[in-house]
């Protein structure tokens, strides 16, 4: 080889190196390295160096929820002041940008509405004891609930109507199924407490809304043993990491709240001791430049992490099982009755809820692909007594961001539309009054007018009198449910027409999008190759014919 | 007269070349279902019981779930098995044709797509049957007519109840033997 070639081929490898170096790396960043798997993550009960069933306090016949916690907090004097301080307890959050009263205490969302006058039964999923109405105690250390969160023996359970007290009778549930809850033996339970297990925050999460996978698509109860086709994490079988594995908790306050969310974070993997912004993220483990493979593919999949969130191609779908999620509420159909003149229920063909005269219609899916938005972080929200144009889809809730904006990537989201009740005087939403015995909740007497106007009484809204229905739809960021990397989204999912990101504006989408004069280029640079090989091959031809005779 | 070969053999290669593209077109069909996975399964299991002719359902498949026992993921599909003893009988007593027990029970994939849209794939009977002689032929061209009533979604009617035949069920494993095919 001529000295010329093999500077020339010196010069391409440096070239590549270089560019390749320059282009995937920020200064100073270092490649975060493969981190082990926390050691917080699902301590087994026989590490822990407390046997509860040993301590003095907890040989109590307990006969209520309050007198475990007290005994709880003779020796966790912290604990009840540290949950007291969390939305766990306050189910209350203010907007530091807005300045909105957020958090389930407050607002309406695009199920079953809102807490406010129903709180008996949605307080089954309050960490606390005895919130019945806005008179509840919300300095009251006894009122904290220890076992909701720390229960190992799946024996506790909270059910709507309690106001967030376990079953201390057996019971029937739900009315009329045939089905019994036992009572919970609050000593045993209180003798084998442990660290929070999926099924201990899954006892909410995954039902919230009034059923299996009902709210948010990536969270059900199949995540409480899932292969790694679910969730490449949380794989009983290999990595088998617990909800607090990656939402860190200290002193009860567990990050990684929807209401805090960081959206586009960047730089290396977290530091162990480093206070985190968000440990949560994908980021804190992985980093901003996650891919290793060779390196040019590589470095072209890191660079996408400036517009996209790992999530959005590492979820290729949500509510991949058969439980699937709902996707549309639709509360005009309520209070409908069978030929008969009662209630009745309908299942759609996979056995879940598709029409209730309580509640209405609903449409339920699996394997759902998500819907793409611009996001940074920030959700604005509808609150009550907030102006709503009838004519137009109530945005419940509304992820902000957009392109070119350094905190924004592109999301998946889980859209969920329904309808549901309006002032249409007012024009705003209402609050319902619906869970209860009494002659004026909805799901007891079937009248919306009573139900309303109890409801708007209740949260100390003016209520015209009349009322309407209103399209409405919620937006929910998809972060669990991450599928292992072979499962990935490829190039053509994106880079195409009508492709995932169709409906993303304000980037050039290569594939999806066409620009006269660079499409017109490339085709030119093709031609000339195409020419060029055409030439040279047939000179040489040519040439080599010609010297041979 | 070389040319003329030549301009032949060139023809006759075009045209298997074109058959060999669109085979695959021919024998298999596809079509969009405006339900999800679990609703278009369970209307085409209805309708397979309303068809007469014998018709049963024989089975309900999940290809997908041995892939997810092995930590992959792929989109819903559901496999209806569906079978008629009074159009199998003939096929499976002509030792001529008994190979075609291959095909047997009759299938209807129902699955999803990455556009999120789900669709209903099924062999094209009527081809194949045109291809195995008079006997197969008859039979295959009264199954294309039981086959597309299976196919028709009345929204009038409710969302049925997905069926789960007690042999076999939702999983990827065997199933049907007590069906008869």
């Amino acid at each position: 080889m001529s000295q010329t070639k093999l500077l020339f081929a010196a010069s391409l490898l440096g070239a590549v190196l270089a560019w390749s170096t320059a282009w995937g790396e920020v200064p100073g960043a270092a490649r975060p390295a493969n981190l082990a798997v926390p050691s917080g993550s699902a301590i087994p009960l026989g590490e822990s160096t407390v046997d509860h069933s040993k301590l003095k306090e907890l040989q109590k016949n307990f006969a209520s929820g309050p007198e475990v916690t007290k005994a709880c907090l003779s020796c966790h004097t912290e604990a009840a002041k540290q949950v007291q301080h969390t939305k766990h307890w306050t189910w209350e959050y203010t907007d530091p940008k807005s300045g909105q009263k957020l958090g389930k205490k407050n607002i309406i969302n695009n199920f079953c509405t809102t807490s406010i006058s129903n709180e008996k039964d949605c307080m089954a999923c309050h960490a606390g004891y005895g919130w019945k109405d806005a008179n509840f105690d919300f300095t009251a250390e006894a009122n904290v609930d220890c076992l909701i969160c720390h229960d190992s023996t799946a024996t506790y359970r909270k059910l709507p109507g309690d106001a967030g007290h376990p079953v201390y009778e057996r019971r029937e549930f739900p009315h009329g199924s045939g089905k019994f809850v036992e009572a919970v033996d609050l000593q045993k339970v209180a003798q084998s407490v442990a660290l929070p297990s999926r099924s201990n925050c899954g006892s909410c999460h995954f039902y919230g809304a009034g059923g299996d996978g009902t709210k948010h698509g990536d969270l059900d109860s199949a995540l409480k043993k899932p292969g790694k086709y679910l969730d490449v994490h949380m794989d009983a079988k290999g990595l088998n990491f617990t909800c607090s594995t990656c939402h860190a908790t200290a002193g009860h306050k567990v990050s990684g709240s929807r209401y805090e969310m960081a959206a586009a974070l960047t730089g290396p993997a977290e530091t162990r001791g480093k206070a985190a912004a968000s440990p949560a993220a994908c980021q804190s483990c992985h980093g901003d430049k996650p891919h290793k493979e060779s390196i040019l593919h590589a470095e072209r999949l890191n660079t996408h992490s400036n517009k996209l969130a790992c999530q959005t191609c590492h979820i290729p779908q949500y509510a991949r099982d058969s439980i699937g999620t709902e996707i549309s509420w639709d509360w005009s159909t309520a209070t409908r009755m069978g030929t008969d003149g009662k209630p009745f229920l309908v299942k759609d063909s996979a056995g879940r809820r598709a029409f209730d005269s309580k509640k209405g219609n609903f449409v339920w899916d699996s394997y759902v692909v998500p819907e793409y938005r611009w996001f940074n972080g920030h959700v604005s929200y509808k609150t009550k007594g907030e102006r709503i144009d009838p004519g137009q889809i109530v945005e419940i809730n509304r992820p902000e961001g957009e392109a070119g904006q350094a905190d924004s990537r592109i999301w998946p989201f889980k859209i969920h539309r329904g309808k549901q009740a309006y002032d249409s005087e007012n024009n705003y939403l209402v609050v319902v009054h619906t869970a209860g015995e009494d002659d004026t909740a909805l799901w007891a007497n079937f009248d919306w007018q009573k139900a309303i106007g109890a409801g708007m009484q209740t949260a100390g809204m003016r209520y015209s009198g009349k009322f309407g229905f209103v399209s409405t739809e919620m937006s929910w960021p998809i972060t669990h449910m991450v599928a292992p990397k072979n499962d990935a989204l490829g190039c053509a999912q994106c880079h195409r027409e009508n492709g995932r990101l169709e409906g993303i504006t304000g980037i050039y989408l290569p594939g999806r999008d066409h620009s006269y004069l660079l499409d017109n280029i490339g085709w030119m640079v093709v031609l000339l190759s195409l020419l060029g090989v055409l030439i040279h091959g047939g000179t040489r031809a040519y040439l080599h014919f010609k010297h041979k005779g | 007269m070389l040319k003329i070969s030549g301009g032949f053999l060139l023809g006759v290669m075009a045209a298997l070349l074109l058959v060999w593209s669109s085979i695959g077109g021919l024998m298999f069909s596809e079509r969009l279902s405006p339900y999800t996975v679990e609703e278009t399964t369970a209307r085409i299991q209805q309708n397979i019981q309303a068809a007469g002719n014998g018709w049963s359902i024989s089975g309900l498949r999940n290809p997908a779930k041995p892939i997810e026992a092995e930590g992959g993921n792929v989109l819903p599909v559901l496999l209806i098995e569906a079978c008629s003893a009074q159009y199998s009988g003939p096929i499976l007593k002509d030792d001529g044709v008994r190979f075609l027990s291959l095909l047997m029970p009759c299938k209807i994939s129902v699955y999803k797509k990455s556009d999120g849209k789900v669709y209903i794939g099924y062999l094209n009977a009527g081809m194949i049957g045109s291809l195995f002689g008079p006997l197969v032929g008859d039979i295959m061209a009264k199954v294309v007519v039981d086959q597309q009533g299976f196919l028709v979604m009345d929204p009038s009617k409710p969302a049925p109840a997905l069926i789960i035949p007690k042999t076999g069920g939702e999983s990827g494993g065997a199933s049907g033997a007590e069906a008869g095919c």
